[in-house]
C-alpha cells in the first residue's frame, strides 16, 4: 500500500489552488436552476475550460489533461475547498462523456466533447418517464428508424437543467414491438428540435430545476445514436455505473459541507443539547469514510478494476450521507430553519437549500430501495422472487 | 498513491485466512463451548489440547507478522496485520493470535526484550496486556506472562505474581480476569490495539452477514426463501454496505495512526452491532439460542466493542479535535 501523493501530484495541487485562487467567483452565483444563474455558471464553465481545468482526466485533444483520477480527487477536493459553483455540466461531464468515451466512435468524440468542456452545450438526461421511474425498463417512447433519421414521440420527465440545457441524451424504445430491456437506444438529441416541447417543472425550492419533455415526432440524424442500436440498456447501465459509483459525487464536496457543518455547530454550542455534538462528529466521520472508500476504489479503478455493483453501496452511502449531515444543521438552526434567504437566515438560507437537495439523493440515479435490491441480489445472492 | 493491498500482502493475508478458516472450524467452535460448559474453564491452553494449532501458528510464523525480519519476523506493516485480523475476527478465534502479534510483538520490540519476543515467536511464551484501555484481561488462561504498559514501553510480570481475579464472559471462549495492577497509557499499544479490535469486528460483521444471507437463502416461509423478502433484502444490504464503508478507514487508520484510529474504531463498533442485531433478526427465533453459531460471533462482537477504547472513549477524542480544538478544518485532508 502507498499512499503517498507523487511529485507531479503535489505540484498539480498547488497549480490547481493558484489558479482557482485568482479566478473562483468572490461571491456564490445565482442557483444554476433560474435563467440568470444558469448563464452565469455557463460562464464560469468557459472560465474553467479557459484554463483546461473542466475535466483533468480527460484526453488532451478533447479539451482535458490526460490525468489520472486521483488528479481527479485532488482538482476536487481544492475546488470545493474554496467552494467554486456547482458544475452545471454535471451531467454531460460526469455521466455522458465517459460513455461517450466508451461507446462513442470518433466522429462524436470530436463532435461532442469539446464543446461539452466549454459549456457551449449544456447536457440533460432523459430517461425517466411518467410511467417507466424505479422500473426503468418500461420506458415506452418510442424512436422510429426513417431512413437516416429517427422520429422520437412520447414524454420523458425529470430532465435536470433541462429547462435551459441544449441537448438530452435520452434512451428510446428504437425495436418496435420490443419488451422492458431489449430493444432501447441511447440517442442524443437537440432540445431545441422542431416538435420538441419542455415544461418547467418546479422543485421544493420553488425553482425549475427539471422538466417534462414532450417528444411529437422529433427527428434525429441516426449518426446521433449512441452505442449499438437496440443495446441502449448496456449503454445506459454504463453510465449509471459512473453515476453511482464514482463521479457523480466526489468526497469533496462532502468534506467541504461536513467542515461547515463543525463551524456551524461551534457558532450555536452554547443552546445546542449534548447529542448534536455527536451528530456532527457522525457525518464528519462519515465523510471521511467517503473519502477513504473512495480512494479505495479509484487505485482499484486505476488498476484496471471495473466498477460493478458495489457502485450501489456508493450511491446509498453518500445520499444517506448527506441527508443526515444536512439534517443536522437543520437541528442545529432550530427556529431559524426554516428561513429561506435573508434577514436571518443562516448563510443566506444554504443549509436549507441544502437539506431540501439532500432529500432527492435517495431518489435520483436510482432509488435506495432499488440499490438496496441490487446489492442484496447481486452481491449477497438472495432470490429475486417475492415482494 | 495505491491505495491497495501489494499482491505479496494480498496472498499473505489470504494463505492466513485459508490456514485459519481451515483450523478453527465452527465444529471446533462449538466442541469448545461445550467443554467450557460442562467444566466451566477452557482446557486448551497452549501447553496442552491447542497445542496442535498454536504450534502451527508458530511454524507459519504468524505470530512474527510483524517482528523484525533480523529476529525471524515477516516485518509486516500494521496494515497488513489489519487484515489478519479481520481474517480472524471472520471465524472468531479464540487464541490471542491477533494480540500477540499484532501488539505484544511490537510492545516487546519497544522493550528491546527480544529473549521474550522470540519466546512469543517460536510460540513457547504467551504473553498479555495489562494497560488502562483494557480494564479487563482476555485470553487469561492461555498467558504465562503480562506486560504492564508505561508510556514508552513496560514491564514484564509473571502471571503468578499479579494477583488476578477472574471474570466472567458472556463468550463462553473468553477467559477473563481481572488486576489492581496499575499501569500507564502506551502509544503504540493504543494504536495498535484500537486498529486491531477494530479490524476483527469487521471480521466479525463479515461473517454474521455472510452466515445471514446463507440462512435466508435456505430458510422458507410462506411457501418461499425468506431472503426474497424485500424486509429482509434491505437490512442485510445496509449492513454490508456499512461493512464495505469501514474496511477502508480501518485501512487508512493502520498506515495513518492519529485521529483516524478513533474513526476507524467507532465506525467498527457501529457496523458490528448493526451486522449483529440484522443477523439476529433475520435468523428468528433460532438466532435467540445456542443452537446455531451465530452467538458465538455476536458475543465476540459485544466483547470487541469495548476493548482498546469503547465507543465513548473514541468519541470523547474526536469531540476534543473536532468540537473543543481551534482546528480550521476547511482547508484539512484525509490523505496528506
Ligand atoms: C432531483 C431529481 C432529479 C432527477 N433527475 C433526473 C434526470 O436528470 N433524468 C432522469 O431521467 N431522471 C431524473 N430523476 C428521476 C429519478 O431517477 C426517478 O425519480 C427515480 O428513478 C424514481 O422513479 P419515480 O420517481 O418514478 O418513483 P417510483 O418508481 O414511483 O418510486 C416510488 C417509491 O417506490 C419505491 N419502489 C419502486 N419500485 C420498487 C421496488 N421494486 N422495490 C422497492 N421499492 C420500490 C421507490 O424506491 C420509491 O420509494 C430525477 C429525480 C429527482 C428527484
Amino acid at each position: 500500500m502507498n499512499i503517498n501523493y507523487t511529485p507531479h501530484q503535489k505540484n498539480f495541487r498547488a497549480e490547481v489552488r493558484e489558479w482557482l485562487a485568482d479566478h473562483v467567483p468572490g461571491e456564490r452565483l445565482p442557483s444554476f436552476d433560474t435563467k440568470e444563474g444558469f448563464e452565469r455558471h455557463r460562464e464560469w464553465e468557459a472560465t474553467l475550460a479557459s484554463g483546461n481545468w473542466s475535466n483533468v482526466n480527460w484526453p488532451l485533444e478533447y479539451g482535458g489533461r490526460g490525468l489520472d483520477l486521483i488528479s481527479w480527487l485532488i482538482f476536487e477536493e481544492e475546488y470545493y475547498r474554496v467552494d467554486a459553483p456547482l458544475r452545471v455540466s454535471q451531467n454531460g461531464i460526469f455521466l455522458l462523456a465517459p460513455t461517450i468515451m466508451e461507446y462513442g466512435c470518433n466522429e462524436q468524440k470530436a463532435r461532442f466533447l469539446p464543446p461539452m468542456a466549454s459549456g457551449k452545450e449544456i447536457w440533460a438526461q432523459a430517461w425517466s418517464e411518467p410511467g417507466a421511474g424505479s422500473d426503468m425498463a418500461a420506458i415506452t417512447t418510442k424512436a422510429i428508424r426513417e431512413g437516416d433519421h429517427y422520429l422520437i414521440s412520447g414524454q420523458k420527465i425529470w430532465a435536470s437543467r433541462a429547462v435551459f440545457a441544449d441537448w438530452c441524451f435520452g434512451l428510446f424504445r428504437t425495436e418496435e414491438g420490443s419488451e422492458r430491456h431489449k430493444g432501447l437506444s441511447m440517442i442524443l438529441v437537440p432540445l431545441d428540435s422542431p416538435g420538441l416541447i419542455r415544461r418547467p417543472i418546479a422543485q421544493l425550492d420553488g425553482d425549475t430545476g427539471f422538466a417534462e419533455l414532450f417528444f411529437d415526432k422529433v427527428r434525429v440524424p441516426v449518426e446521433n445514436l449512441l452505442g449499438p442500436e437496440h443495446g441502449g440498456w448496456s449503454v445506459a447501465m454504463v453510465t449509471a455505473g459512473f453515476e453511482r459509483g464514482l463521479l457523480l459525487r466526489s468526497p469533496a464536496r462532502f468534506q467541504a459541507a461536513s467542515a461547515r457543518l463543525v463551524k456551524l455547530y461551534k457558532q450555536h454550542k452554547d443552546r445546542l443539547s449534548s447529542g448534536v455534538g455527536e451528530q456532527v462528529i457522525q457525518a464528519w466521520m462519515n465523510t471521511e469514510r467517503f473519502c477513504a472508500a473512495t480512494y479505495q476504489l479509484v487505485s482499484r479503478v486505476q488498476a484496471g478494476a471495473l466498477i460493478s455493483s458495489e457502485a450501489s453501496a456508493n450511491k446509498l452511502f453518500w445520499s444517506e450521507m448527506d441527508r443526515h449531515l444536512h439534517r443536522t444543521a437543520m437541528s442545529i438552526m432550530g427556529a431559524q430553519a426554516e428561513l429561506e434567504h435573508g434577514l436571518d437566515a443562516i448563510d443566506n438560507g444554504r443549509w436549507l437549500g441544502g437539506y431540501i437537495f439532500s432529500l432527492a439523493g435517495p431518489i435520483y440515479a436510482g432509488t435506495n430501495e432499488i440499490q438496496r435490491n441490487i446489492l442484496a441480489e447481486r452481491v449477497l445472492g438472495l432470490p429475486r422472487v417475492g415482494v | 498513491m495505491d491505495f491497495r493491498y501489494t499482491q505479496n500482502q494480498q496472498d499473505l493475508i489470504e494463505a492466513t485466512k485459508k490456514v485459519l478458516e481451515g483450523k478453527n472450524t465452527l465444529q471446533r467452535l462449538r466442541d469448545l463451548v461445550g467443554e467450557r460448559r460442562a467444566e466451566n474453564t477452557i482446557k486448551q491452553t497452549k501447553d496442552n489440547g491447542a497445542s496442535d494449532i498454536w504450534n502451527q501458528f508458530a511454524d507459519l510464523g504468524l505470530f512474527g507478522i510483524m517482528a523484525n525480519e533480523t529476529d525471524g519476523g515477516l516485518e509486516q506493516p500494521l496494515v497488513v496485520m489489519a487484515g489478519v485480523a479481520e481474517a480472524a475476527g471472520y471465524v472468531a478465534l479464540p487464541e490471542p493470535l491477533v494480540e500477540l502479534a499484532g501488539i505484544v510483538v511490537p510492545l516487546l520490540s519497544q522493550m528491546n526484550n527480544l529473549e521474550h519476543l522470540i519466546q512469543v515467536l517460536e510460540g513457547r511464551l504467551s504473553v498479555g496486556i495489562i494497560t488502562p484501555l483494557l480494564p479487563i484481561n482476555n485470553a487469561t488462561a492461555y498467558h504465562d506472562m503480562f506486560i504492564v504498559t508505561s508510556k514508552f514501553g513496560g514491564e514484564l510480570i509473571l502471571k503468578e505474581d499479579l494477583n488476578l481475579e477472574s471474570r466472567h464472559s458472556i463468550d463462553p471462549l473468553r477467559t477473563l480476569a481481572k488486576t489492581d495492577k496499575p499501569s500507564s497509557l502506551n502509544t503504540l499499544a493504543d494504536y495498535h490495539g484500537a486498529v486491531l479490535s477494530a479490524a476483527q469486528l469487521l471480521g466479525l460483521a463479515q461473517r454474521m452477514i455472510d452466515m445471514s444471507s446463507e440462512y435466508a437463502k435456505n430458510r422458507y416461509q410462506f411457501g418461499q426463501p425468506i431472503g426474497a423478502f424485500q424486509a429482509i433484502k434491505h437490512q442485510l444490504a445496509t449492513a454490508y454496505m456499512q461493512i464495505e464503508f469501514t474496511r477502508p478507514i480501518i485501512q487508512l487508520a493502520a498506515l495513518q495512526g492519529g485521529v483516524v484510529v478513533h474513526n476507524a474504531k467507532l465506525a467498527a463498533i457501529d457496523a458490528a452491532m448493526l451486522a449483529a442485531e440484522t443477523a439476529i433478526q433475520v435468523h428468528g427465533g433460532m438466532g435467540y439460542t445456542y443452537e446455531v453459531d451465530l452467538h458465538l460471533f455476536m458475543k465476540r462482537t459485544w466483547a470487541l466493542c469495548g476493548e482498546w477504547g469503547d465507543r465513548s472513549y473514541h468519541m470523547k477524542k474526536l469531540e476534543d479535535y473536532l468540537l473543543n480544538g481551534e482546528l480550521e478544518i476547511g482547508t484539512m485532508r484525509t490523505f496528506i
